[in-house]
């Protein structure tokens, strides 16, 4: 209705002509149209989701009054409807995606529920992981076939699980292998599939931050013998994904949606800060590594691929931009690797990582100035001060020292903001 | 992908989703139908599967062997084992030795380390070490309002030290296992827990009518 009286008004204004309302109205309501869409998707999603897993707790009541029979019968009638949902929509409602996900997402959990109803039936010793890998690898062409996001998306989450679940427990993972990895390249392939359809999509959004999440949670389980050389891994990955975050594909997008680089740069820092103490570096410097056993363990391996993944992207990027545009984090997974063999034998590297973090800081800082991004500034002045912060637990400064360095950044914070907000009111001027 | 190709993709998914419950429901049906009846003796704890409701959970006093040094050094936990069964005086079954690989005798079942370390008890001259072995049964699904009750009954029965233990009744076929009951007295223990429901519950009525 609005919309009708301002156009009329523009055209009485002279401003637009007839044939211009026209476009402009006709552009609202295809919005519109699709935005009713996108809700009809995110009810009949969530409405699916949530019966799902209330059969899957009602099953979990385990009837004793039922016979056996029945109770076999009824572990089916959840997975047939949800077949014959998924299979209408298939082919009657080849083009709503209301259809298409929320039949899926229910068909995903009846799955589900038929194994556990039958495990509850005969008793079988399923352990929560062997459970989850039936289910899931039963729900993984469900995705292609039916061109399922949400189902994606649930399986992403469902692998997680699986690996946490086998890779964290010492019990399991000396000889159970972690599918994990096999798990999650098959997905992939939904992952290109969306990238190149619908880039700008929520579900791509969605996607980019599950799988590398997913990534993060389970690289860990790798570890073993040598677990220090983990973390080279975890850098060298998170400077991967903060590569990636600055592609051109991602940082045109708003920062909200480049999990990437939200990751990458988070985590990059949030490591090297836990690594500023000194722990890490006492044990590594004790620790005798055998090196026969070193070069040929799954920690080197992993770290060398991901390193190398990583350095590949560096160099494309240093290729093609240029040199004072590429971000510093960009770079601290190869002085990382350098100051853990450094790590090794001296005690320097703690102080390097210190350094290190504190140029960062001052770096983003100048990044935010420069920018004049507030957001920015006041990450590079928060990643300064946690580093004070750290410092101030393990140091053996004087109280005065400690206090007069708080006093310090406390007034960068102020002065930073202040002077940022008087240059924009200059500006404005 | 042509909508042609899909639909019978879809199909071929759909029996499989169903074939895969419906070969595990086969599968148990046979041992229970055909395979061989052992008692175990058991004892119990209580966790809570979020995926299966309640269930009591059973430790098996059997489940402690003792195997020579050699046969199982590179032994890990979780690895898989086969158990030679022989059942003792009384009836219920024990564990004779441990496989790495299937026996030809028939009377095993697949099972798994638990954990394994150094004997506590001195065995006589060869050094000794004891496998603690993870039985593929040891869950046992109660209606959700019963599984309290039975576990404490459980407990009870345990406590009294009685002439006639605790056992659960499984049946072995090819070293397949399924739990098919847990008997305290040899009555069943669902039997037992909806007998002392429904006297509470009638002396709760006769309480009320007063």
């Amino acid at each position: 209705m609005t919309l009708q009286k301002e156009t009329t008004e523009l055209i009485k204004a002279g401003i637009i002509s007839e044939e211009t309302a026209e476009k402009i109205k006709g552009y609202y309501k295809t919005k519109e149209t699709s935005s009713t869409n996108r809700l009809f998707v995110v009810f009949g999603v969530l409405g699916a989701i949530l019966v799902g897993l209330g059969i899957i707790l009602i099953i979990a009541h385990n009837w004793d009054n039922i016979s056996k029979t029945i109770k076999t019968v009824l572990a089916f009638v959840p997975l047939i409807i949800g077949q014959v949902f998924a299979g209408y929509s298939l082919l009657k409602r080849k083009d709503s995606h209301a259809w298409k996900e929320s039949s899926s997402a229910f068909l995903f959990f009846s799955v589900g529920a038929a194994i556990s109803l039958i495990s509850q039936i005969y008793n079988i010793h399923g352990n929560l992981s062997s459970f989850l890998f039936t289910w899931l690898l039963l729900c993984l062409p469900l995705v292609y076939v039916m061109r399922s996001s949400i189902t994606s998306l649930l399986y992403i989450a469902g692998i997680t699980y699986y690996s946490v679940e086998i890779g964290y427990s010492s019990y399991l993972s000396s000889v159970n292998y972690n599918f994990y990895w096999i798990l999650l390249l098959l997905i992939l392939p939904y992952y290109y599939l969306l990238f190149k359809n619908k880039p700008k999509s929520n579900s791509m959004i969605f996607h980019n931050w599950l799988l590398p999440l997913s990534f993060l949670i389970s690289l860990g389980t790798i570890a073993d013998k040598n677990e220090e050389l983990m973390f080279i891994a975890y850098v060298s990955l998170l400077g991967m994904f903060y590569l990636v975050g600055n592609t051109k594909f991602f940082s045109e997008q708003k920062l909200r949606n480049n999990s990437y680089k939200i990751l990458g740069s988070l985590g990059t820092i949030g490591i090297l800060l836990n690594l500023s103490f000194n722990w890490f570096w006492q044990d590594l410097r004790v620790k005798e590594f055998v090196f026969e056993q070193l070069f040929s363990s799954n920690e080197f391996i992993v770290s060398s691929i991901i390193t190398v993944l990583a350095l590949g992207l560096l160099f494309f990027r240093m290729k093609n931009v240029n040199l004072k545009n590429v971000k510093p984090i960009s770079h601290i997974f190869v002085l990382f690797i350098l100051i853990f063999i450094l790590g090794m034998t001296s005690s320097v590297a703690v102080i390097l990582i210190n350094l290190i973090v504190f140029v960062i800081g001052i770096l983003t800082i100048r990044e935010g100035a420069g920018q004049n991004h507030l957001g920015i500034l006041n990450y590079g002045l928060l990643i300064i001060t946690i580093l004070v912060v750290c410092r101030f637990f393990d140091t053996e400064l004087s109280f005065v020292l400690r206090g007069l360095l708080f006093v310090i950044v406390g007034t960068g914070f102020f002065f930073a903001n202040y002077l940022m907000l008087k240059k924009r009111k200059h500006a404005t001027n | 992908m042509t909508q042609k190709i899909i639909f019978p993709i879809f199909i071929v998914l759909a029996l499989i989703q169903i074939y895969v419950p419906a070969k595990m429901i086969l599968n148990n049906e046979d041992v229970l139908k055909t395979g061989k009846e052992y008692k175990f003796r058991t004892a119990p704890i209580d966790p809570n599967d979020p995926f299966r409701g309640k269930y009591i959970s059973l430790r098996y006093e059997e489940s402690l062997t003792r195997v020579k040094t050699d046969t199982f050094r590179k032994w890990e936990r979780g690895q898989d084992i086969y158990v030679l069964l022989e059942q003792d005086s009384l009836g219920f079954a024990k564990a004779k030795t441990v496989y790495e690989k299937k026996p030809l005798n028939n009377n095993y079942v697949k099972a798994k380390v638990a954990y394994y370390g150094n004997s506590f008890f001195k065995m006589s001259e060869s050094k000794s070490y004891v496998v603690n072995i993870d039985y593929p049964f040891d869950e046992f699904y109660m209606e959700e309002s019963k599984a309290l009750d039975a576990e404490k009954l459980y407990n009870m029965s345990r406590r009294r030290q009685t002439a006639k233990p605790a056992y659960a009744l499984i049946k072995i076929k090819n070293g397949d296992a399924v739990l098919k009951d847990v008997m305290i007295e040899g009555i069943s223990i669902k039997d037992i827990v909806k007998a002392n429901q429904d006297s509470i519950d009638s002396s709760k009525n006769i309480q009320k009518q007063n």
